[in-house]
C-alpha cells in the first residue's frame, strides 16, 4: 500500500539516518529533555509501575524514563514511556516539541507505504545483537529485570517485544513473515506463553503449524529500533511486511541480519530471544491488565520454549505500562492504528479528511469527511466498519464534516452538540469484536454505534435557517497559537 | 513458602525459580511458581498481591474450573 508521498524535510532525514537503534533514540530523546535516569534504588514492585505511571500523565511531553537501579537487579538496565509521549514521536518524525499531533498525522499518512523498503542485509557476525549468545541454561529472570506491571497480573510480563514468525506453508515468504506486538508471560526460566488470537497474523502462523504438525520457530525482538515498534503494532496486510514499512516510514535504511533460526531480524535490537512453539500445549496464562484498562481474565494459551538468546552487551529491556488510559499503549499505537484506516478509506472515498482512532486501539473512532450528498457519511461509517482494522475494534464512530478537527475533543463535542440528531444514530447489533472489550455481552461479540454529527444538506430541510460562524482558522491562526505559547513558555519571536 | 497466594495449591506444587542478589551478593528477593494455577510472584511484592487473604476474592484461580482455550487444538485438527 501506499499513498501520495512528499519529500521528507531535511531534518527529518537527518534523524532517520541518526537513529538505527532503540540506544541511537534514547540518547536524542536525553539530548531533547525527553528521557530521564531514574537512580535511586527502587523495588520491581511497586515502584516500577509507579513512577511508569505518573511519568505516563503527560500524554503530549512526558519522558522516556530509564531505570539503573532496580533492588535484585544490579547491573541491569530497564526503560519505558521510550513511545510514551506525542512529543517524542515528533521527534522520531524530525519534528520539533510543541508539534501538534493533527500534524503528526498527516505526517505519517505522507510517509505511509511499503513500496519503497529500504532494507539492508548484513551478516549475523557482524550484528551488535550477537554479541552475546547463550545455547542453554536459559534464565529469562535472570537476563531480564523482570517485575508485575499491573497488581493482579498472573505474572510478569513482557509487553513490548516484537515478534517474528514466518507463514509454516509459505515460510519464504518475505511479505508474510509477521513482525507483532504480543503480551508474553514468562512461565518459566526458559519458557513462556504468548497470545495471539486467529484474527492476528501470528494466530494464523500457530494454526497452521499445529494442523500440519511442523515446528513454529519464532523470534522475539526485545528493545527494537523506535519505529519497528510502532509498525509491529499496526495492522497492515497479511502479505505486507512490518520492516517495509518501518523502513519507509523513517526514510532511511533498517538494518536486517538473520536468527539462528531462520527469522530476519533487526541487527541492531538489544536481545532475541529464539523460540518454538511446543505444539498442541495449551498454559494458564492471565488475567492481564489491557488496554481497554480492564484485565482480561485467566485462559489457557500457546506455550513456547527458548532455544537460544542472542543479545548485546549490558542489554536494555524496553517494556510498557498498558493498563486504563492514558498510557504508552495508546501513544505508540494511535496514529498508526489511525493512519492505515484512513489510507484504505480514501482509496474509495477521497472526501475522508482525517481519521482519529486514538483512544483504546479505536474502540472509538472519529471520522472526519466531506459530505457529497445527504447521508453519506453514514456509508463511510459503513466501509470504515469493514476495514481490516474496523471488523474488530470499531466499535463506536462519529462522524463529523470536514470543517471539524477529529483531533480536537472541543470541536468534535461542537458537533455533537450541534449536528446530532437522535435518529442519525445508527447501532448494529451481534457485530463480532475484540474478545478484551470490557463491555461485550459476549466475548468475543459486540454492538456498533455511529453516531452521524455531519450537517445537514439538501434534501434534507432540517438546519436550512441556520448559518455557522466561520471564526479565522487555517494554518496562519495554527501558527499564531505557536507564537502565543511561544511567548507563554518565555520565548521571544 | 506456604502455598499459592491465588490458588491456595500445597507447597509441594510450589518452585522457586529464582533469586535476586544484590551486588554484594546478598539475597535480595525470591521469585516463584504455582505449577497448578501458573502463578508466578517474588515475596517481596505488597501484601495486596502474595496474601491470599488480602487479594481480592475476585482474582482468585480455581485451576479445576474450565477456562478458556485459545485456538483448542482440538478445534481444528485434520
Amino acid at each position: 500500500m501506499s499513498t501520495d508521498k512528499k519529500p521528507l524535510s531535511a531534518k527529518a532525514r537527518a534523524v532517520g539516518e541518526r537513529i538505527g537503534s532503540l540506544r541511537d533514540f534514547l540518547e536524542f530523546l536525553e539530548e531533547n529533555g525527553q528521557c530521564i535516569t531514574w537512580t535511586d534504588e527502587i523495588m520491581p514492585e511497586p515502584d516500577v509501575r509507579n513512577i511508569a505511571v505518573a511519568a505516563g500523565r503527560d500524554s503530549m511531553n512526558g519522558p522516556a524514563v530509564i531505570f539503573n537501579n532496580i533492588a535484585g537487579y544490579p547491573g541491569k538496565k530497564l526503560v519505558l514511556g521510550v513511545h510514551g509521549s506525542f512529543t517524542n514521536l515528533a521527534l522520531l518524525l524530525g519534528h520539533p516539541k510543541g508539534t501538534t499531533i493533527k500534524e503528526l498525522f498527516y505526517d505519517i499518512i505522507s510517509r505511509w507505504g511499503d513500496d519503497k523498503p529500504l532494507l539492508d542485509f548484513i551478516e549475523p557476525d557482524a550484528a551488535p545483537v550477537n554479541e552475546n549468545r547463550l545455547t542453554d541454561n536459559f534464565n529469562l529472570y535472570d537476563l531480564l529485570p523482570l517485575y508485575r506491571i499491573n497488581e493482579y497480573d498472573g505474572g510478569f510480563y513482557i509487553g513490548k517485544a516484537n515478534v517474528v514468525s514466518r507463514d509454516p506453508r509459505d515460510p519464504d515468504n518475505f511479505g508474510k513473515q509477521n513482525v507483532g506486538i504480543y503480551r508474553i508471560q514468562v512461565q518459566a526460566p526458559g519458557e513462556f506463553t504468548l497470545l495471539s488470537v486467529p484474527a492476528h497474523d501470528m494466530g494464523r502462523h500457530i494454526m497452521a503449524a499445529e494442523q500440519d504438525n511442523v515446528p513454529l520457530k519464532i523470534a522475539v525482538m526485545l528493545g527494537n529500533h523506535p519505529a519497528m515498534c510502532m509498525f509491529a503494532a499496526t495492522p497492515v496486510g497479511y502479505d505486507e511486511s512490518e520492516f517495509a514499512y518501518a523502513s519507509q516510514m523513517m526514510g532511511s535504511p533498517l538494518r536486517l541480519t538473520k536468527s539462528n533460526n531462520g527469522m530476519d531480524i533487526l541487527a541492531d535490537s538489544e536481545m532475541i530471544i529464539e523460540a518454538e512453539l511446543m505444539n498442541g500445549v495449551r498454559s494458564f496464562e492471565g488475567p492481564f491488565g489491557e488496554f481497554p484498562g480492564s484485565y482480561s481474565g485467566v485462559r489457557k494459551i500457546p506455550r513456547f520454549k527458548v532455544t537460544a538468546i542472542s543479545h548485546r552487551n549490558d542489554p536494555i529491556f524496553e517494556n510498557i505500562y498498558i493498563g486504563r488510559g492514558w498510557t504508552e499503549h495508546d501513544t505508540l499505537i494511535g496514529l498508526n492504528t489511525s493512519a492505515p484506516i484512513y489510507a484504505q478509506l480514501t482509496k474509495d472515498f477521497p472526501e475522508v479528511v482525517a481519521v482519529n482512532a486514538l483512544y483504546q486501539h479505536g474502540l472509538t473512532g472519529i471520522i472526519s469527511v466531506k459530505n457529497r450528498f445527504a447521508g453519506f457519511a453514514k456509508s463511510v461509517a459503513m466501509r470504515a466498519l469493514g476495514t481490516p482494522h474496523g471488523t474488530m475494534y470499531l466499535k463506536n464512530l462519529i462522524m463529523v464534516d470536514d470543517d471539524v478537527d477529529p483531533f480536537d475533543l472541543n470541536e468534535v463535542m461542537w458537533a455533537l452538540s450541534t449536528r446530532t440528531r437522535a435518529e442519525d444514530t445508527i447501532v448494529i447489533p451481534n457485530m463480532p469484536m475484540i474478545p478484551i472489550d470490557p463491555a461485550a455481552e459476549i466475548a468475543g461479540k459486540g454492538h456498533r454505534l455511529i453516531i452521524d454529527a455531519t450537517s445537514f444538506m439538501p434534501p434534507d430541510k432540517l438546519g436550512s435557517d441556520s448559518k455557522i460562524v466561520t471564526p479565522p482558522a487555517g494554518p496562519e491562526i495554527d501558527e499564531i497559537a505557536k507564537v502565543i505559547q511561544l511567548l507563554q513558555n518565555g520565548g521571544q519571536l | 513458602m506456604s502455598t499459592c497466594p491465588r490458588c491456595q495449591a500445597a507447597e509441594e506444587k510450589i518452585r522457586a525459580e529464582h533469586k535476586g542478589l544484590n551486588a554484594q551478593g546478598e539475597l535480595v528477593w525470591t521469585i516463584f511458581h504455582c505449577n497448578a494455577c501458573e502463578f508466578t510472584w517474588r515475596d517481596s511484592e505488597p501484601a495486596s498481591t502474595i496474601d491470599y487473604n488480602k487479594r481480592e476474592a475476585f482474582f482468585r484461580v480455581d485451576p479445576e474450573k474450565p477456562y478458556p482455550v485459545i485456538m483448542p487444538p482440538a478445534q481444528y485438527k485434520k
